[in-house]
């Protein structure tokens, strides 16, 4: 298992570097000159040179790249153009966004899986189609447009839940309430997807030679399908569940532009908008790790789970 | 029966009475002291909140509260005293203006506001590397204190825009005690005179402010508390207006401004704005900005019949009607009617299709094509789409290449574009509103036009010291610019800010920054 953990911890640490660099290029080859966006209204040449020269965009690329590592590595990336320290702001923004994600997944998990499961075993049955039709409906219907209607519905019409904002997890009751929306907004998707990934598994493990065994053994259906048939189901769940919350955490940034809050997904498009590299290459790089260290448990998980896999 | 006829009719009186008063109430209701304001800015996000470095409009509204200036603008555009006690005195030759203080006041962190902080100020603007302001108070050649209420500037030439000048940021004077102890990371936490005192700020999400205690006119000012939130998405800023999330909201989009108006509950306030919207067309900037000028040979930079074609076959109204709803002012002049340098003597060129299909042909080009860079956006595009149609009604083709927005902006000081559409906020003096545009000096002057004619009498509009000689000068140089058209000016925005109707106390001058530093509740 040691070997096993260095061995995918290496690989691990190699993407990063890769990503690293991916990033900062990536990052310079964004079309538009970044002093002037980060000059607003002002262009005066004078200016513009003052600030290629504050965040070294009239050095060498190796120079800026060297830089920009360095400080990293310290646990520095740098100030955003508001003289705000990148690194304390993706601090702070992270939890709000993984509460976010985290949530939207328990609403996805909660809704999907037990609706892939009953329409696996209801198979052809009416249960079955209206699943399926929910499916489609979670899946073709974007995030924005539900967004702005549940705005409309629920805060605006009936006002039982703010439009938007966010308070900090010391106030539960106030927390959960801004965060209701955005969470099933942001779920709807994935929940779809589970859905449908959780029937076609389930349907695959109903039709196994160890689930005939099991029902000719005499063991009630409850146990063969909860104990045998789910349980391996949950093997592919488990993968998707991994790359999923990296796609939510991407996802969400759509979500929290429409409920106003400040989060992880909104600063990387607002940086991004606004051409503050420093921001960018930031959030990008926080990103990456985190897509990376994801993975990374997933895997360790899945080992544990099949532990053939560990063998090979 | 008499009794009761006497009975009812007294009744009546005495409810019609009290729905009088209920409604009297209501309405005038005397402002309140307390509660938070929250307030949502549409047009980006604030930058560095240093008034030396930053270069935000959004900026501007947010330092209304917290950071007053040497001067202020009134409902009438007219620059008043604010931190100065009065407009200030120039030498006979204009090269020494002298600014009287207002006396007893403090900064929101108890140091005395005196000459000593203002010329401290100054020479920061001056001189701190990156500084915004250099350039716009670069005509001072010296600064100095004369006792603790006067301050006496020095020019290198006459410069009638100073005054101006300090009605913006330039003007705003920072606490020497904070700059010296936070350097060039004042904008972490600025310390100015103001009604309002910097509190927090959240990356990307919002500023808040707390009332001051400190503030000279402490009795005007009402609200405990002002927070401004970031709104990226119109409708669900909108949403949270109406919603009461926000109690102020500081644009709204067109399509929102419907249901809006029609939410009892809400109300809406609105100023034509000091600054205009536009084509800039690309006529001499072939190396990039300030690189040389020479003619870019396009057919539209090449031919000044094809120019007046292209502006002939706008029609401005209707454009407002169709694109905008009638929320806008069409206008072909760099200056608003809002600004008091606006000259209704300077003619616009007619909507003329007519007209302008004879001018096609007359410019000998065959099938003429024209290049419009639009910044991306659903309004921009479909103010692109109309003028293509207008164009193509007189022969000339319209190609839009919807472009990002700062990519746009690098193309237009490289240029790499023929036309562009993009405008400019405005502002008070005439000169901010022209010469960086179409002097060949100009910072701005992204068409390359240079007519050595107009950069006379644009330099000497800026030394010259009355209003009637400035107006001259400035209406020959309109008609100038609408003669060569470097830019063509279609109309003049009109901001509408959202506002709960229980909020009173609320401005919005021809600057079109909301000012909510004395606004209460009723």
């Amino acid at each position: 298992m040691g070997g096993f953990l260095l061995r995918k911890a290496g690989a691990a640490l190699i993407v990063l570097v890769v990503a690293s660099m991916l990033v900062f290029l990536g990052v310079r080859a964004i079309p538009g000159d970044p002093a002037i966006a980060l000059g607003a209204e002002n262009r005066d040449p004078a200016v513009l040179a003052a600030i290629r020269h504050k965040y070294l965009l009239d050095r060498p690329l190796p120079v800026q790249y060297a830089h920009w590592i360095w400080l990293a590595l310290h646990g520095d990336l740098g100030v955003d153009q508001r003289q705000l320290p990148v690194a304390h702001t993706i601090v702070t923004r992270i939890p709000i966004t993984l509460e976010i994600a985290l949530l939207s997944l328990l609403v996805s998990i909660l809704v999907g899986i037990p609706a892939g499961v009953i329409a696996a075993v209801r198979r052809g049955r009416p249960e079955d189609y209206v699943a399926t039709a929910g499916a489609l409906v979670g899946l073709s219907v974007p995030h924005f447009w539900l967004g702005l209607l549940f705005i409309i519905w629920f805060a605006v019409d009936l006002h039982w839940l703010p439009a938007s904002g966010y308070v900090t997890i010391h106030h539960p009751i106030a927390n959960l309430e801004h965060m209701v929306m955005p969470a099933i907004v942001l779920g709807t998707g994935f929940a779809a997807v589970l859905m449908r990934q959780m029937r076609s598994s389930m349907l695959n493990s109903l039709g196994a030679d160890y689930v005939r065994t099991a029902r000719a053994k005499g063991l009630s259906e409850w146990s063969v399908v909860g104990r045998h048939a789910f349980r391996n189901s949950l093997i592919t769940i488990t993968t998707l569940l991994g790359l999923q919350l990296g796609a939510l955490i991407s996802g969400v940034v759509i979500t929290e532009t429409i409920f106003g809050i400040a989060g992880f997904g909104r600063l990387t498009i607002d940086a991004v908008n606004q051409r503050d590299y420093a921001l960018i290459q930031g959030v990008v790089l926080v990103t990456a790790a985190g897509y990376v260290l994801v993975n990374l448990l997933v895997d360790v998980v899945y080992s544990l789970l099949n532990p053939r896999i560990r063998v090979s | 029966m008499i009794g009761t006829r006497r009975r009812v009719a007294l009744l009546g009186a005495i409810s019609l009475l009290l729905t009088l008063a209920v409604a009297a109430s209501a309405s005038a209701g005397p402002a309140k002291n307390g509660g938070t304001l929250v307030i949502g800015l549409t047009a980006g996000e604030p930058d560095v909140l240093d008034p030396t470095l930053a270069r935000t409009f959004s900026g501007r509204e947010v330092f209304l509260t917290f950071c007053e200036k040497l001067y202020d603008l009134n409902a009438k555009a007219q620059i008043v005293p604010q931190l100065a006690s009065a407009l200030p005195t120039l030498s006979k030759d204009k090269l020494t203006v002298t600014i009287p203080l207002r006396k007893g006041i403090r900064f929101n962190d108890g140091t005395p506001f005196n000459a000593a902080a203002v010329v401290k100020t100054l020479q920061r603007d001056q001189t701190l590397k990156g500084s915004t302001r250099a350039s716009e108070i670069s005509p001072i050649d010296s600064v100095s204190a004369s006792g603790t209420s006067k301050v006496v500037i020095h020019l290198k030439a006459p410069y009638s825009p100073l005054t101006a000048q300090f009605a913006d940021r330039a003007g705003m004077i920072m606490s020497p005690a904070q700059l010296d102890k936070l350097g060039d990371k004042f904008g972490t936490n600025p310390v100015c005179v103001g009604p309002f005192n910097f509190d927090n700020r959240v990356a990307g999400d919002s500023i808040t402010l707390v009332k001051s205690s400190f503030y000279y006119g402490k009795k005007d000012v009402h609200l405990d508390k002002i927070v401004f939130k970031v709104e990226n998405d119109a409708a669900a800023a909108a949403a949270a207006l109406k919603a009461g999330d926000l109690q102020a909201l500081d644009g709204i989009d067109s399509t929102q401004l419907p249901g809006i108006r029609a939410d009892k509950a809400l109300r809406v306030i609105k100023q034509t704005s000091l600054g205009y919207q536009g084509i800039t067309l690309n006529l001499g900037n072939k190396n990039g900005l300030l690189k040389g000028y020479s003619n870019v040979g396009t057919p539209i930079a090449a031919n000044e019949n094809l120019r007046k074609a292209f502006e002939m076959a706008i029609d401005r109204k209707t454009m407002n009607k169709v694109v905008f709803g009638g929320t806008v002012l069409p206008g072909c002049t760099p200056l608003s009617p809002s600004s008091v340098w606006y000259d209704p003597s300077v003619k616009c060129t007619p909507y003329n299709p007519t007209q302008a299909k004879k001018l096609v042909q007359a410019s000998g080009v065959s099938n003429p094509t024209v290049h419009l860079m639009v910044p991306t956006g659903t309004v921009a595009l479909r103010q692109a789409q109309f003028m293509q149609a207008e164009e193509q009604a007189v022969g000339i083709k319209v190609v839009i290449d919807s472009t990002d927005f700062v990519t746009a902006l690098s193309k237009a000081d490289a240029g790499t574009y023929d036309t562009f559409q993009i405008g400019w906020s405005g502002r008070v003096d005439p000169d901010g509103n022209i010469f960086q545009f179409v002097n060949t000096l100009g910072s701005q002057n992204d068409s390359g036009y240079t007519n050595p004619r107009l950069d006379l009498i644009l330099n000497n509009a800026r030394k010259a010291a009355t209003q009637k000689a400035r107006q001259t000068l400035y209406r020959a140089a309109q008609k100038i610019i609408l003669a060569d058209r470097p830019l063509i000016y279609l109309y003049h925005p009109v901001t509408r800010a959202g506002l709960s109707a229980k909020l009173t106390g609320v401005r919005m001058y021809p600057d079109t920054l909301t000012r909510v530093a004395f606004a209460a509740y009723k």
